[in-house]
């Protein structure tokens, strides 16, 4: 098994945090339209959760890249095979809030872990000198 | 990132059209039974259109999806004819003894309302979550 | 990445060349070298445990606290590393001021 280097550990971090945030965004506005005829219950698309496999990332260190949308807003899809209601409206509460609960832990341990490195490595400049 | 204060406007808007809705169904139950209302006519059921509004951030203006919140389109009166029930002794029973109702279903309102509720529930614990993350994020950014 | 430069510098820390004439035989400072060299290499061998530890955390094939405490080890360790070699600089400066 190959190293892995302070720096391809730090890029997924943040991306993990980056991913975890653009879910929070979509599942906010799903729970916001849940009452809005019509509205389909929207996620982040495949390639945004594929890409979350740690051999890609660690493999090629690509620090800070996201899929096309850029920095903000990672491509968005509509959810497939959710029933609708009468109103035609297919967002459901608890899956929106599992949703919301899982990425929020992604996210804190993501950035606890990022804490501890920048710690280290801060304490690590300081010794150097 | 910008996007995140633009999901909490989404879920507060969210918050205001649930309120909204709940609003109309608690004016709905009260007024179940008014057969006169400042017209002379019985109570007209309403109920609340909404309408998805992407919330205008920097990333909406570059054309990057962003949050999508929601604002109420209208509010309109359910156009299902007045309930009909025979009581020649009320005031406004008509001349063959019937009195006009709203078209009112309490049991409906009930369920609109307690849906309403459940849904404002759920968006103020995404706004919490994420008020929860920006705190994270900026955490980061300290000593 | 900077725990690696100050991996580095902990290895520059000067061993005094032992003397043939020495009777109390080869210089008390190399005998630094060897333990300092293995504390050394685990500031690097739990600096990877804890990256893998982490990597292991997001893809979901290790736990939380493993990942947290294997952090902890790493931190623990690199702290420890440097104030031996603190404490080498000092007992190196004062042996570099004895007369001879």
């Amino acid at each position: 098994m190959n190293d892995i280097s302070d720096a391809a550990l730090v890029s997924v971090l943040q991306r993990q945090m980056t991913v975890a945030a653009a879910r929070q965004v979509v599942a906010a506005s799903n729970l916001a339209n849940v009452d809005t005829p019509g509205f389909k219950s929207r996620e982040l698309d495949f390639a945004a959760t594929l890409d979350q496999s740690l051999a890609a990332s660690l493999s090629t260190t690509h620090p800070g890249h996201l899929q096309a949308g850029g920095q903000a807003g990672p491509a968005t899809q509509e959810v497939s095979d959710l029933p609708a209601r009468r109103d035609g409206n297919t967002v459901q509460i608890d899956r929106e809030l599992l949703s919301m609960t899982r990425a929020a832990g992604d996210f804190a341990r993501a950035q606890t872990a990022l804490a501890a490195k920048f710690r280290l490595v801060r304490y690590a400049i300081s010794e150097s000198r | 990132m910008p996007t995140l204060n633009a999901a909490l406007d989404a879920s507060a808007s969210g918050l205001a059209a649930e309120r909204m809705r709940i609003e109309v169904a608690v004016s709905n139950l009260a007024n179940a039974e008014s057969t006169r209302g400042a017209d002379g006519r019985p109570y007209r059921r309403r109920d609340v259109v909404l309408a998805s509004q992407p919330v205008e951030s920097f990333d909406s203006a570059l054309g990057r999806t962003g949050a999508v919140g929601v604002r109420v389109a209208s509010i309109v009166e359910d156009q299902a004819p007045e309930r009909r029930r025979y009581e020649p002794s009320h005031p406004d029973a008509d001349k063959d003894g019937y009195v006009g109702l709203p078209n009112v279903d309490p049991a409906e309102e009930m369920v609109d309302m307690v849906s309403a509720a459940r849904a404002y529930q759920a968006n103020l614990t995404a706004i919490s979550l994420i008020r929860d993350l920006i705190q994270r994020a900026l955490e980061l950014g300290r000593g | 990445m900077s725990v690696e430069r100050l991996v580095g510098s902990v290895q520059t820390v000067p061993i005094l060349p032992s003397t043939g004439r020495d009777p109390l035989g080869p210089s008390p400072a190399a005998g630094f070298a060897e333990p300092l060299g293995r504390l050394v290499g685990s500031v690097e061998a739990t600096n990877q445990q804890a990256n893998r530890a982490v990597a292991g955390m997001i893809d979901g094939t290790a736990d939380v606290p493993d990942a947290m405490i294997a952090l902890q080890r790493a931190d623990l360790t690199l702290q420890l590393t440097v104030q031996v070699r603190n404490k080498l600089v000092q007992a190196y400066q004062e042996m570099m001021r004895m007369p001879v």
